[in-house]
């Protein structure tokens, strides 16, 4: 059983965010106080601006900034809307509330800050991100999406009426969603040694029924297609606080690669975060190579798909190992195979023949 | 199928009666709305002429107010012009082609037609006579009533009274058939721009419904009215120099009565008898001081030695120079005589001269404007004839040559504008001024220029906002002082303006925006006999192009100033917008009680912006 080494991460974290939206009111407070009109400096998130951290193997932002002032007045309006979402992060954080990108939206509403559209409230969201270098589920903005989560964890909440409640993640058989009261729980113990994440909710009911948790003492983590941003988060304190090794399973195919890939190293549009990323998780499969090796059904791949293994070939990402290797096989057989191909050879071979091979296998990657 | 057919001369009358359509007189709409024009624009024409600021009346009844259009209605225009002469009036009014207008100078009307047209048409459609009452003196007035006879092109005066009066002007009445409920709106706008372009003149209009229009004057400076000049050889063709050459080249004079009689008035001879030798003398003597028909005369009588007695029983038939002979016909003996004329005689060169006319150079140095005699010189060489090439001995085809080479060439210097009279940049100004009531307004006259040998001159005035309403740009479109109402979209003005891509003067949308566009010239090149659009020569084009240009420049840096202010505004709104919140934002933030004290910054003028 691996017990937590360190407590109460969560509200260590709580704290420095709540210390520097109040740095920030405070400066602000005080250029208006002296007449002077305030402005933020932010980390510039454009293309240009994006590069590639060899050393702790992300996307990063250079040292660009750009200056948004309340005096020029085509910034005037994105400033105040600024101000208001640290203003409800404020608010969110202080009384230990949820919210989402769809309801930030819609509470801004109540404020006269004139979002246009959904999408110029997730930006301001992610100029927050930005500034305060936290992702938003740090200022309890989660997504709208919900992965789900299975094994043998025990949490404890520290959501405002739960706190102190314990719950075990092999009491129920479809899984916890990956929500603001998982992401926030503190993580108290496991007997588990590995995590394994998979692509899609179909595989992962068959791992639970398969009771993969047990045979291979896993815990399973469905990322429900790309991974988001509080089940990245949860993957990398599972691995970073009880030490577990994460590998990851995805369909055959260029978009499975990358999905394993973020999961590893994060995205360009993440670029402004730390803390996302699980730098030693691995990828298992579906790999090209196995194509082949498991004589899979598959399925010709279409011209977005060619495209995209190009410009993956070009990601700084992709130039050892597997990573480029498997681009290449794909471009060559120019097919690819769902997860779900295993069925060919009946419902449980993946779990009974292809998994051990593979949790083997990671062993050694 | 007859092959029979007959000619017969028709009379002027009878031409346009028959072709009234296209003097503007084809339905009761457009022939009241041609007829006010035609009266109004006479007696401006007329007041230009002598300098009077005009003062015109107009007026226009119904003679039975009951009954729908198209109907009877009685038209009179009164002005304080200088009248015309009594014994004229009836040849004025009653004559078709019979104007004061003949000549190269700008003016409103060409040949005084379009009146006698209108007078033609009530006449044709309602039968009843004219009245005209003129005063040249402020003191009597003439008051005929006429009727045209139209085969023979001659007035028939029913009524010609006089009686005193306190002042000088024409007032024609006429009655016509017409539609005032469809034309009224035309009237009502030509009368509008009529008065918009012609700033000095006051002008009434009192509508069939009892309505006033009345625009007074803005200014009390008449433009200096315009000479009449010579032709430019550019704007000439074959038909013109052959009229040119005809009052040139005097004809052989035919040697009747009067003629005689005003020979032995130059000679100073009055009733004396005197013989040959004696007037031959006498001839010499005063040879300097006679005119030219005398001259010729003289010359004749040199050769066939007879007296005045003689002479007036004789009629020139041929005189050719070529083979030195002269031919006349003897009324007492019934025949054809021939005598011979000594070429080393000073009077056959007198003669040859005449018959021949003068040589090209001094022709075109007398008879052209910008052609002088090294011009003219330069001009022979290019066209490829001798200078002292007789021009009274060219061909047809030569004289096809010759305009030509005329047309063509190009060392002319450009037409004298001193035969056109544009408005001015100022009466433009405030006439635009009083009209619209603009919040910007500039003018421009553009230089003279020229097309076909044709002078012109544009000028353009541009005017936005104020009391103008927001329904896009309305152009108002003068020729030589006169609106041009119909078939708007076809013009050259038009075209310029909507080539003109306005966004780059920060004009958008539908903007209160009125242009007044004024073309000057001696001919102004109509495309179509309706006289209403101007046809898209370049030389014009581009000269409204120029003239255009400069006013939007100036449109464009008001707006752009208007512009900033408004800017000014809206910023300072939203400062007022945002900066409380931000304010409300950030105390709660900083964990403050009391907002910061902002308010001076929103209030403080002006806010500075700063652009990263």
């Amino acid at each position: 059983m691996k017990k937590k080494p360190k407590k109460k991460v969560s509200e260590d974290k709580q704290s420095t965010l709540a210390d520097l939206l109040r740095k920030h009111g405070a400066q602000i407070y005080d250029d208006l106080d002296k007449g002077n009109f305030p402005k933020f400096s932010i980390p510039s998130r454009s293309v240009s601006n994006i590069v590639y951290d060899k050393k702790i193997r992300q996307y990063i932002l250079g040292a660009n900034t750009a200056v948004r002032s309340s005096r020029n007045s085509s910034q005037l309006r994105s400033f105040t809307q600024l101000m208001w979402l640290a203003f409800f992060a404020n608010r969110l954080t202080g009384q230990k509330k949820s919210s989402t990108l769809r309801d930030v939206y819609y509470s801004s509403q109540a404020f006269e800050v004139d979002f246009e559209d959904q999408a110029e409230s997730d930006n301001i969201i992610v100029d927050l991100e930005a500034v305060l270098a936290s992702p938003r589920e740090s200022f309890h903005v989660f997504p709208e999406e919900r992965s789900s989560v299975f094994g043998d964890l025990t949490i404890e909440y520290t959501v405002p009426g739960y706190q102190g409640k314990k719950t075990n993640l092999s009491d129920h058989p479809d899984g916890y969603a990956i929500g603001p009261s998982l992401t926030t729980a503190e993580l108290i113990e496991t007997s588990a040694e590995v995590v394994i994440a998979v692509e899609k909710g179909g595989l992962f009911t068959r791992f639970v029924e398969e009771q993969v948790d047990k045979k291979f003492k896993a815990i399973i983590v469905d990322t429900g297609g790309q991974a988001p941003r509080s089940t990245r988060t949860l993957l990398k304190r599972l691995h970073d606080e009880l030490s577990l090794p994460v590998v990851i399973l995805t369909d055959g195919d260029v978009y499975g690669e990358h999905i394993a890939m973020v999961i590893k190293s994060g995205s360009a549009n993440a670029a402004h975060l730390r803390g996302l990323t699980v730098p030693d998780a691995k990828w298992v499969g579906v790999w090209a190579t196995d194509i082949e090796k498991y004589k899979l059904p598959t399925i010709p791949m279409t011209e977005s798909d060619i495209k995209r293994c190009h410009d993956l070939l070009k990601d700084p990402r992709y130039q050892e190992g597997i990573w480029k290797k498997e681009l290449e096989v794909f471009l060559k057989i120019k097919r690819k195979a769902e997860l779900e191909a295993f069925s060919k050879y009946g419902l449980t071979n993946i779990t009974d023949k292809y998994l051990p091979h593979k949790l083997e296998l990671a062993k050694s990657l | 199928m007859s092959s029979k057919e007959t000619f017969t001369q028709i009379s002027p009358s009878e031409f346009f009666y028959r072709n009234r359509d296209l003097a503007g007189f084809s339905n009761p709409t457009r022939s009241l709305y041609t007829a006010v024009r035609e009266f109004v624009e006479n007696s401006l024409d007329a007041c230009d002429q002598k300098g009077i600021l005009p003062d015109v009346h107009m007026s226009i009844k119904a003679v039975d107010a009951e009954k729908p259009d198209p109907k009877q209605y009685i038209l009179s225009v009164r002005d304080n012009g200088p009248g015309i002469e009594s014994k004229q009036v009836p040849l004025a009014f009653g004559t078709v082609l019979y104007g004061s207008k003949f000549g190269l100078k700008q003016a409103r009307g060409m040949f005084g037609l379009g009146a006698t047209m209108a007078i033609l048409y009530g006449q044709i459609t309602t039968n009843k006579p004219l009245i005209v009452k003129s005063s040249t003196d402020g003191k009597i007035q003439d008051e005929y009533e006429m009727l045209l006879d139209i085969q023979k092109n001659k007035p028939v005066i029913l009524k010609h009274e006089t009686k005193e009066v306190a002042k000088a002007g024409l007032s024609v009445s006429i009655r016509l058939e017409g539609d005032y409920s469809k034309a009224g709106s035309k009237i009502r706008d030509y009368v509008y721009q009529t008065s918009l372009i012609t700033p000095y003149a006051t002008i009434t209009f009192d509508d069939p419904k009892g309505d006033r229009y009345r625009y007074t004057k803005v200014v009390r400076t008449m433009p200096p009215s315009p000479t009449i000049i010579r032709p430019h050889p550019h704007g000439i063709d074959v038909e013109t120099i052959r009229r040119m050459l005809l009052d040139t080249n005097y004809q052989i004079p035919a040697v009747d009565d009067n003629m005689i009689l005003k020979v032995r008035k130059e000679l100073g001879l009055a009733n004396k008898n005197l013989s040959y030798s004696e007037i031959m003398d006498k001839t010499q003597k005063k040879w300097k001081a006679l005119t030219r028909p005398v001259r010729t005369v003289m010359a004749l009588m040199s050769f066939l030695k007879m007296d005045f007695e003689k002479l007036s029983k004789t009629t020139i038939e041929e005189i050719d120079i070529g083979n030195k002979k002269l031919t006349y016909w003897d009324f007492g003996e019934s025949q054809s005589v021939s005598v011979d004329m000594d070429p080393e005689s000073f009077y056959y060169k007198q003669l040859a001269s005449t018959v021949q006319g003068e040589t090209l150079t001094s022709f075109l140095s007398k008879r052209f404007q910008r052609v002088g005699p090294t011009t003219a010189l330069k001009f022979a060489e290019f066209a490829k004839f001798k200078p002292e090439h007789r021009i009274g001995t060219m061909t047809n085809q030569e004289l096809v040559k010759l305009t030509d080479a005329l047309q063509s060439f190009d060392d002319f210097m450009a037409p004298d504008p001193s035969c056109l009279a544009p408005l001015g940049e100022s009466p433009l100004e405030k006439g635009m001024q009083r009209f619209f009531e603009p919040d910007f307004l500039a003018v421009v006259q553009r230089g003279a220029s020229a097309y076909s040998g044709f002078p012109f001159i544009i000028e353009m005035g541009i005017a936005y906002g104020g009391k103008i309403a927001s329904r896009g740009i309305k152009v108002y479109r003068f020729a030589n002082r006169i609106p041009l109402l119909y078939d708007e979209g076809s013009d050259v003005v038009l075209k310029v303006v909507n080539d003109t891509d306005w966004s780059r003067y920060k004009v958008k949308g539908e903007p209160p925006l009125v242009i007044v566009s004024h073309i000057c010239s001696t001919r102004i090149p109509y495309k179509t006999v309706g006289k209403e659009n101007v046809a898209d020569r370049p030389e014009i084009e581009r000269e409204l192009k120029l003239a255009l240009l400069s006013l939007s420049r100036k449109l464009s840096s008001f707006m752009s100033k208007r512009g900033q202010a408004e800017a000014a505004i809206k910023r300072k709104n939203l400062y007022s917008k945002y900066i409380p919140l931000i304010a409300q934002f950030c105390t709660e933030l900083a964990g403050k009680k009391k907002e910061p004290n902002y308010k001076k910054m929103i209030t403080e003028e002006p806010i500075v912006e700063e652009k990263t």
